[in-house]
């Protein structure tokens, strides 16, 4: 049996190392996404407001999975092509952008407006007060939320295997299918549970920094 | 020398008249008190000066500079830029302290100086320190505002307006807040201040203050200023039949 683990190691880092990408590479990309389109929802531009709300609906209201499928399979069919890890990384950006647009804007709207009130006083632009007054206080309030997302994101890595991406999940598949062995899913189970331990410790870590002055 | 000159203000939230043509006007050195009954429109004078909320019509004069100039048909403000800079010749000090949870009592104090006015650090620490011990605090300098009493916050409040070495300062009813065995250790800060001839201008509730320390006081009520004096004509002779009523009601 160990020997067998041993021997399925190295097709199965290849799997991880594919959905390493799509995570890391979600992760990066759609943080400041969403941080972007949190500025829109609540800035007073109507236009910009409804079509954020209503793009948030859209990517929330309906499975990732529908949406992999769609920017793989369907576009196409107007002309627009894209090779499935392009496809795969265009719906997980748009997908989880939509989530953290919506922390990010229960965080800003979170901050009281005596905040905003003392930064003007102190003389402080706009940007000052954000970058300065505002969003310090909002990444404390938005992390146990973002840390949820993050490791929810290690889970959803697994649904482009339905594009036929050779990810962690499709490479044990194929193990499983081709050497009539569950062993597979048991390692791969432990990858996973390895990657959500280390973010997990990650983020308690980060809150613990954040809420420094809360004591 | 004029600090302030608020000239015919007139200020309204949607259908709301708030302020109905107020005059103020704030010499060097002197302490206003400006008390009346809630709702009166104390605190949004306040805030009109310094451009927490902007004004319909009247003119606005800070320290020689105009923030607002009434054209006619409506005031019109200075620049951005212009206006941001004259407000913050105000400190402004609130109810609610509105310090950054996120800052040590220091940083709460050099962060204006040090980001907005781009003046030396070092400097700025140095006198950030020489405010603490001041308003009494100097060993609470690394503590986060959470770690305060609401009387201790406050004052760093004060000092963090201070910081900004402001030309006057605006009080909205810094005590009311507190719990009363806090207010006089605010209080007491807020008199070493007069006693320095800092321009201040103070919403309160506290008669007492205002009795003693105010250099005149302005009596707000409905929109208009009803009343205006000195201490003694107001405390002791009051002829406006509204100032009466209010001066009976708080006396129970
Ligand atoms: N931002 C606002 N929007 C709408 N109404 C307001 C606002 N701020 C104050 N008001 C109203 O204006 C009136 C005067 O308020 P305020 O200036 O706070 O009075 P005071 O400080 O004398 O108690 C009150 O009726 C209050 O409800
Ligand atoms: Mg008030």
């Amino acid at each position: 049996m160990l020997d067998y683990i041993i021997s399925i190691i190295p097709q199965m880092l290849a799997g991880c190392q594919v959905t390493a990408q799509v995570f890391f590479l979600t992760i990066i990309l759609s943080i400041p996404l969403g941080l972007l389109l949190a500025f829109g929802r609540v800035s007073n531009l109507s236009l910009v407001k409804h079509f954020i709300a209503f793009y948030v609906w859209v990517m929330r209201g309906t499975p990732l999975m529908l949406q992999l499928l769609f920017f793989y399979f369907a576009l196409p069919s107007v002309g627009i092509r894209f090779d499935d890890f392009t496809a795969a990384m265009i719906a997980f950006v748009l997908n989880y952008a939509a989530y953290f647009c919506e922390i990010f804007r229960a965080g800003i709207q979170a901050i009281p407006k005596g905040q905003y009130e003392a930064a003007h006083t102190l003389g402080m632009s706009y940007v000052q007060t954000m970058r300065r007054i505002v969003l310090p206080q909002v990444f404390r309030i938005v992390l146990p939320p973002v840390s949820n997302e993050t490791i929810t994101l290690v889970k959803d890595t697994s649904l482009v295997y339905v594009l036929a991406m050779n990810d962690l999940m499709r490479t044990t598949r194929n193990l499983v299918q081709r050497d009539f062995d569950i062993t597979p899913f048991l390692v791969a189970g432990v990858f996973y549970l390895l990657a959500t331990l280390v973010l997990t410790v990650l983020f308690e870590n980060l809150e613990k920094h954040f809420s420094r002055y809360d004591q | 020398m004029k600090k302030i000159e608020a000239r015919n203000i007139y200020k309204r939230f949607q259908n709301l008249e708030v302020l109905k043509g107020i005059d103020l006007e704030v010499s060097e050195g002197e302490v206003v008190a400006v008390i009346g009954p809630s709702g009166g429109g104390k605190s949004t004078l306040l805030r009109c000066l310094n451009k927490l909320e902007t004004i319909e019509q009247g003119t606005i004069i800070i320290d020689g500079e105009t923030l607002a100039k009434d054209t006619g048909k409506g005031a019109e403000y200075a620049s951005t830029e212009d206006a941001r800079r004259i407000a913050c010749k105000m400190g402004m000090v609130f109810q609610q302290f509105n310090l950054f949870p996120h800052m040590t009592v220091l940083e709460n104090l050099i962060e204006a100086p040090v980001q907005v006015q781009k003046r030396n650090k070092a400097e700025v620490i140095k006198e950030a320190e020489i405010l603490l011990e001041k308003v009494g605090l100097s060993d609470k300098r690394d503590v986060y505002p959470r770690k305060l009493s609401g009387g201790q916050q406050q004052r760093v409040a004060i000092a963090r307006a201070l910081a900004m070495k402001p030309a006057i300062m605006l009080f909205d009813e810094p005590t009311s807040s507190l719990d009363p065995e806090l207010t006089g250790e605010v209080l007491r800060t807020m008199r070493e201040l007069a006693e320095e001839k800092m321009t201040m201008v103070v919403v309160t509730h506290e008669m007492g203050f205002a009795r003693e320390v105010a250099t005149k006081v302005v009596f707000m009520a409905d929109g208009y200023v009803q009343a205006c004096g000195t201490p003694e004509e107001i405390f002791e002779n009051p002829t406006n039949e509204r100032l009466k009523h209010f001066l009976n009601v708080i006396k129970k």
